[in-house]
């Protein structure tokens, strides 16, 4: 048998069913995004950080616990975020970090790893995804902003809006003050809301469709047991496991579910099939390049993909001594 | 002229996906996609689209998207834009409604390579938000101690479970130790499901279980059994693999399952088409595992069962 058998049906079954599941989160995400954009003042979103950007950082980090998004509705989420004056180490650092850190996906990862070591196995991949998320978010602080943001994606002043400032700034709060004060009444609030939301969705949705196609193509037309038998090094196992997760696409609230099913690649590897998935696939790639280069969203990809890979194959060893798993 | 244009086309798409989302989940097409825990989503999210459209399409068109100043989406009144997002976010899936076979051909099914050990699949039913359980028919109480997590009632008959014997096949009844001697297996039997010919109806996912189980294996000998799944045929006339579909969340997480069945004569099947097997199940012991074979008295087609997936 050939490793790569296309057909039509096997790819529409499982496009359509990517699609199925993941467009309503994509929905959810773009309409979080419209009601920021119209309801919530700048002041709000910059002023709940910390004014210090290390500190602002390491608090993003932490704000998937309020907002708990997974990684198909993220991005336009940042994207409103980064353009009220969050710092684009800030929104990064959220964009990694809440497709992981938000109770959904904590108490899936526990569901799904019941009897086998549930307690290490939920706190471990929060607690990795949060680091590394952090870890990538202090690094982008020494970009700036026009060198990562995509042309035309965020709007930035010719004053320093996106920069590691965290006061909000002056267009910023007219705006608000536009949306928020006497001028506009509640249903052109919604109306304004709904509106953005949709054109939020359609810029999402289109990368997302195109990503469910091609891990649609992989899922189904790939030979998968070309790569099983990488499972026996700690490495190539490692290695494996995040190209899985790189072309499946998963969702982040579900993941967890079939990482338990690869028993024959150790834990770590696991691992980090867990935290690089919600954090860098076929899907993000293109999500990301509707607010990011595409230079920066490769280097991501690939930081992403060394800094888990490190972590996963050469400490967790570690951590997980002693454990039968 | 323009933006009225584009604000009409791109209301049409949300609607156009909506509309889409509806029709699969009122004709029930959606529950060959997705595990029942997302279906909902496809309903309300199928609901807001269509809302959210006409809103978008029947809104008065202002120069900008957005407040002024703040808008992140280039050009939304391109029409390259509003054209893209028509051809890939509607026309696929109305393709799909028109085109897909709601499932998998062999090819997929080869691709993916069949579930080896079925005990180290995921359970939603261990899961705190399981809201279904379709992976096995077999009552908890039937299995006795070998579930006792999941069981809630005691069995009838207040018997201790046997000391696990050996692993020996279990052929016909040749591996009861002492059929004078009632075992809690016979009385757990008395739960095993029925279908309309006496026959005892199981799942695939319940013979595989049995390879780990020895209750289940001690229970299933003897017993006439009827199993429904899908036709992979073998490399030869002689065997058939037997295939059901396990999914996590999606259609797009699929993993194959599969008793090997053994067929004494001829027979025709389509390609993943529907088999009812009727049979005794045999299990071999080949290392530290018992492998199960299917030796099938008759096979017939029959209809897809309401859920073609397990879960």
């Amino acid at each position: 048998m050939s490793w790569f058998t296309f057909t039509w049906q096997n790819f529409l079954f499982s496009f359509l069913a990517l699609a199925f599941e993941g467009l309503p989160f994509v929905l959810v995400g773009s309409l979080i995004s419209g009601a920021i954009a119209a309801f919530v003042p700048s002041r709000i979103i910059t002023g709940v950080l910390p004014k210090n950007g290390l500190l602002a950082t390491l608090a993003s980090g932490l704000l998937g616990l309020c907002f708990p998004v997974c990684e198909c509705g993220i991005v336009p989420v940042v994207r409103r975020l980064i353009n009220k004056g969050l710092p684009v180490s800030c929104g990064v650092t959220f964009m990694l970090a809440s497709p992981i850190v938000n109770p959904i996906v904590a108490f899936s990862t526990f569901a799904a790893f019941r009897g086998q070591a549930p307690w290490l196995n939920m706190s471990t991949r929060l607690v990795l995804g949060y680091f590394v998320a952090v870890v990538v978010g202090l690094t982008v602080r020494l970009f700036k902003p026009e060198s990562i943001l995509r042309k035309g994606a965020v709007k930035i002043p010719a004053r320093k809006r996106l920069a590691f400032s965290i006061s909000p700034l002056p267009d910023a709060a007219m705006n608000d003050a536009a949306m928020n004060g006497f001028e506009a009444t509640f249903p052109q609030k919604i109306i304004a809301a709904v509106r953005m939301a949709c054109d939020d969705f359609i810029d999402t949705a289109i990368f997302f469709m195109i990503g469910a196609a091609v891990a649609a193509t992989f899922n189904t037309a790939v030979d998968q047991q070309v790569i099983l038998p990488l499972a026996l090094d700690p490495t190539l196992s490692t290695v494996s496991m995040m190209a899985i997760a790189l072309v499946l696409t998963l969702c982040s609230t579900s993941d967890a579910f079939i990482a338990a099913t690869f028993v024959s690649f150790p834990i770590f590897a696991r691992m980090a099939f867990m935290v690089f998935g919600p954090m860098f696939d076929l899907k993000l790639f293109f999500l990301y390049s509707v607010v990011f280069k595409k230079r920066f969203v490769i280097g991501l990809g690939i930081g992403l993909f060394v800094l888990v890979g490190i972590i996963c194959s050469r400490l967790l060893i570690y951590v997980y001594a002693g454990q039968a798993l | 002229m323009r933006a009225k244009l584009s604000n009409l086309i791109n209301g049409i798409t949300l609607i156009g996906v909506g509309a889409v989302l509806l029709d699969f989940f009122f004709t029930g097409r959606v529950d060959q996609y997705l595990h029942p825990q997302f279906r909902p989503w496809t309903l309300v999210a199928g609901v807001i689209f269509c809302v959210v459209g006409i809103v978008y399409a029947a809104a008065k068109t202002t120069a900008q998207c957005c407040i002024d100043g703040e808008c992140v989406h280039q050009d939304v009144n391109s029409p390259v834009r509003t054209l893209v997002a028509f051809l890939v976010l509607f026309v696929p899936l109305a393709a799909g409604v028109a085109l897909s076979k709601d499932g998998y051909d062999q090819h997929a099914v080869l691709n993916r390579g069949f579930v080896q050990d079925i005990t180290k699949l995921p359970s939603r039913s261990s899961s705190p938000t399981a809201g279904t359980q379709n992976n096995q028919v077999i009552p908890p109480q039937a299995l006795g101690a070998d579930m006792d997590e999941r069981a809630s009632q005691p069995l009838p008959q207040d018997t201790p479970s046997l000391p696990a014997g050996p692993d020996v096949a279990t052929n016909g009844g040749t591996g009861q130790a002492n059929p004078a001697v009632p075992s809690p297996d016979e009385g757990s039997a008395q739960y095993l499901p029925k279908a309309a010919d006496g026959n005892v109806a199981l799942e695939v996912t319940d013979l595989l279980y049995a390879e780990s189980e020895d209750s289940l294996r001690r229970m299933f000998a003897d017993k006439t059994i009827e199993v429904i799944g899908q036709y992979l045929p073998g490399s030869d006339g002689k065997q058939f693999k037997l295939v059901r579909m396990f999914i996590v969340c999606c259609a797009a997480d699929a993993r194959p399952l599969a008793v090997p069945v053994a067929v004494s004569g001829p027979m025709t099947a389509t390609e993943m088409g529907w088999v009812k097997v009727v049979g005794k199940a045999t299990y071999t012991q080949k290392g530290d595992r018992a492998h199960v074979v299917l030796q099938a008295d008759k096979v017939e087609p029959t209809d897809p069962p309401a859920e073609a997936m397990l879960y």
